[in-house]
């Protein structure tokens, strides 16, 4: 996994051109002339239907490929969703290529999994001792075990460096070493009391995510303590059994929220207001409509996900867009081929 | 037609969006920032990367990773760009071919069809016909052994030397009639369900409960040759093979999406399995009929055992499972005697010398069987 400081980026970002003479004139009020009350919501603008077409035109492709495709039709579908998602009247961008999740893919191949398949190997190969196959499984398991955290880094680190808002990138500086040791403290801990730490790990793997996001070169900052979720926590499970497990739609909820108001972007701070009621009712008719149509009507729900996540969104506050200069980071598309054979499911919205 | 548009203009260094106006020219745009600067970009120099669907801003990039880029909100701009410089061709989004797209989308989806149900209904079982003779027998060995050691753990394997030994006789006259790649290993397991069957490599399983309803060797004969006939034929390797690429199949359509959709296709790929299973129950009956009549063993018991199973008003639930796993219809038994008119001389009675009454409580000192998990 490649790790980068901030002053190597040179290394793959060449420099851009120097700045057009004379400093341009920053259009629109003086920076401070907004109060801290200004409210503003990302929105999203994709419709179903297209992403159902390019989703047709992306399998048809794949087949005829015999799966080559694959790196094309993701590009394509992160480049349509990003392009479709606004804010202060400008549209994100998706700068990642197929070609990169292609090398990705190979690169994880080769480095992660092909170590795996070898160990798994061994361990089912008949007629090897029983002591070399305990080895060859223990060695497999850890292996899978720490690879969970450095593709979860990894694919993170690419995505953001690929996303740009304003043509400034954003980025993530995590180390994959420090995202472990969160990982493994929380599984072990999370063993040990049975679960209770659970929450505590939760807010930490948050805390760890956001504060070393950055858009350009303002980070994202998390203050959020991983006892707050533990209240909630323990409610949930108390009230499992009497509510057939639906209170936990409200506490998922409540961590969103919770997970969001404790998210602040410079003296800007974001708020959630999505509340229980509100995700159930998207779940029920989520389901409703993708048994109706056999699974057909995905694309709408996906659609319908996204912006049910930036309707209850908002951030708060003075945004100081004069303060952000571009600061791209180096991010290999490693992590992102391995998060692709672990299924992390991390995507936009 | 219009030469000159409002954008707005990102420096690819700051997070502030300037208006600007462009300019159409014959070789590249004229960017101006109003009493600023005014640069010349050439087309060559410029990519677009976005304004290709439905309220999507124009967005064309200029420079190298970290690019400047023009805004435009207006789509007619690109149409007014392929008549300025109508060389471009497809380097730049023309607005007028999205009719065309949709066309095109629509014969994709038709395509995507056509496709999958040729794959389905008969790629995958011819390439799957194709590449089981290929499969090393050493490796077919290895998935069975892992199967048995889940069906058939050792503690409940019914351990009796001269019994099995008998039932081994069986088997080995069976195995005698074709010669084959494969030893065959016969495992006597002790739980109540009336079932047998068979995993690759030579593996064959039968439960206690079935071997106590057979009345004699013949018919336990009948059903080892049709198990026998499965490892024969490859049919679980087969299986194994049209189930990892119906998997793909899947994947393939489903792209990103985990989840609803791909659960819709598994039940289609669940009725797919059972097609190929029927398929390879009528093949095991067939050929193991054959085997039957090869190794001189009547086949009127098999026919029989199933007459048996099939006559009582009210099988025993145990009785059911094996004729959900194996279809037991009046026309297989139809079937099955029309196979056994081609017998080639009269029949040599199997185990002349054994007390099959005996035999067949292989697993009687166990007590009775163990309850199914």
């Amino acid at each position: 996994m490649e790790e980068s400081s901030p002053g190597s980026s040179a290394a793959f970002f060449r420099r851009p051109a120097p700045p057009p003479p004379g400093p341009m004139p920053a259009p629109g009020p003086p920076p401070g002339a907004e109060g801290p009350d200004v409210v503003r919501r990302p929105s999203f603008h994709g419709s179903g239907g297209t992403l159902l077409g390019i989703h047709v035109v992306n399998v048809l492709l794949t087949l005829v490929t015999l799966g080559v495709y694959y790196f094309w039709a993701k590009t394509r579908v992160r480049r349509y969703l990003f392009s479709q998602t606004q804010f202060e009247a400008d549209r994100f961008a998706y700068h990642g290529t197929a070609k990169e999740l292609l090398l990705g893919f190979l690169k994880a191949f080769v480095v992660f999994l092909f170590p795996i398949i070898v160990l798994l190997g061994v361990r089912d190969w008949p007629g090897v001792d029983a002591n070399i196959k305990a080895v060859a499984a223990s060695l497999a398991s850890i292996l899978f075990f720490i690879f969970t955290p450095v593709a979860v880094v990894g694919s993170r680190r690419y995505r953001l460096s690929r996303t740009s808002w304003r043509g400034i990138r954003f980025s993530f500086r995590g180390k994959a070493w420090h995202f472990i040791r969160i990982f493994i403290k929380g599984s072990f801990l999370t063993g040990l009391t049975f679960g209770l730490y659970y929450p505590v790990y939760l807010t930490r793997r948050q805390a760890f995510m956001v504060s070393h996001s950055y858009f350009g070169n303002e980070p994202f900052e998390f203050d959020g303590r991983g006892r707050d979720l533990l209240g909630t926590y323990l409610l949930a499970l108390l009230l499992t059994l009497p509510t057939l497990g639906l209170c936990w739609v409200w506490f998922v909820a409540w961590k969103r929220r919770f997970f969001w108001n404790h998210t602040r972007f410079g003296s800007a701070r974001f708020r959630s207001t999505v509340s229980g009621g509100a995700l159930l009712g998207l779940y029920v008719v989520n389901g409703l409509l993708l048994a109706l149509t056999l699974g057909l009507a995905w694309p709408w729900v996906r659609v319908r996900n996204i912006r049910f996540g930036f309707r209850y969104l908002a951030l708060e506050g003075p945004l100081d867009l004069e303060r952000i200069q571009q600061q791209a980071q180096f991010a290999s598309a490693t992590g992102e081929g391995l998060a692709g054979f672990l299924d992390t499911g991390f995507d936009l919205g | 037609m219009q030469y000159e548009w409002r954008a707005h203009y990102l420096d690819g260094q700051t997070a502030i969006r300037h208006p600007a106006t462009v300019r159409l020219m014959r070789r590249g745009l004229e960017v101006e920032a109003p009493g600023v600067w005014t640069r010349f970009w050439a087309y060559d120099d410029l990519r677009q990367t976005q304004g290709f669907y439905e309220g999507e801003e124009v967005r064309l990039e200029h420079g190298g990773e970290l690019p400047e880029a023009l805004l435009i909100p207006d789509v007619d701009f690109l149409a007014s760009l392929h008549e300025v410089a109508p060389h471009l061709g497809p380097r730049f989004h023309d607005p007028a071919r999205r009719g065309q797209r949709v066309r095109l989308t629509i014969l994709a989806g038709v395509a995507v069809v056509a496709i999958t149900g040729a794959l389905y209904l008969w790629g995958i079982p011819v390439m799957a016909a194709l590449v089981t003779p290929r499969v090393p027998v050493a490796w077919e060995e290895g998935l069975g052994r892992s199967v048995v050691e889940h069906l058939a753990p050792r503690k409940l394997v019914c351990p009796d030397p001269r019994r099995q030994q008998a039932l081994d006789s069986i088997v080995a006259r069976l195995a005698a009639t074709t010669p084959s790649p494969y030893t065959f290993h016969l495992f006597i397991v002790n739980r109540p369900q009336v079932n047998a069957l068979a995993a690759p490599g030579g593996y064959i399983v039968v439960f206690r409960g079935l071997l106590e309803q057979t009345g004699g060797p013949e018919e336990l004969a009948g059903i080892l040759a049709h198990e026998m006939q499965h490892v024969l034929q490859r049919h679980t390797t087969q299986a194994v093979i049209q189930h990892a690429s119906t998997g793909l199949l899947i994947a393939a359509l489903t792209g990103d999406m985990t989840g609803p959709l791909a659960y819709g296709l598994q039940s289609a790929r669940v009725l797919g399995q059972l097609q190929y299973s029927r398929r390879a129950e009528a093949q095991a009956d067939a050929e193991g009929m054959k085997m039957l009549l090869a190794a001189r063993i009547d086949p009127a018991g098999l026919i029989g055992f199933f007459e048996r199973l099939m006559k009582g008003d009210k099988p025993p639930r145990t009785v059911l499972m094996y004729l959900s796993t194996h279809p037991s219809h009046r026309d297989r038994i139809e079937r099955l005697k029309a196979l056994a008119a081609g017998a080639p001389g009269p029949p040599v009675p199997l185990l002349p010398d054994s007390d099959w009454g005996d035999v067949k409580a292989l697993c009687s000192a166990f007590g009775p069987g163990t309850p199914p998990p």
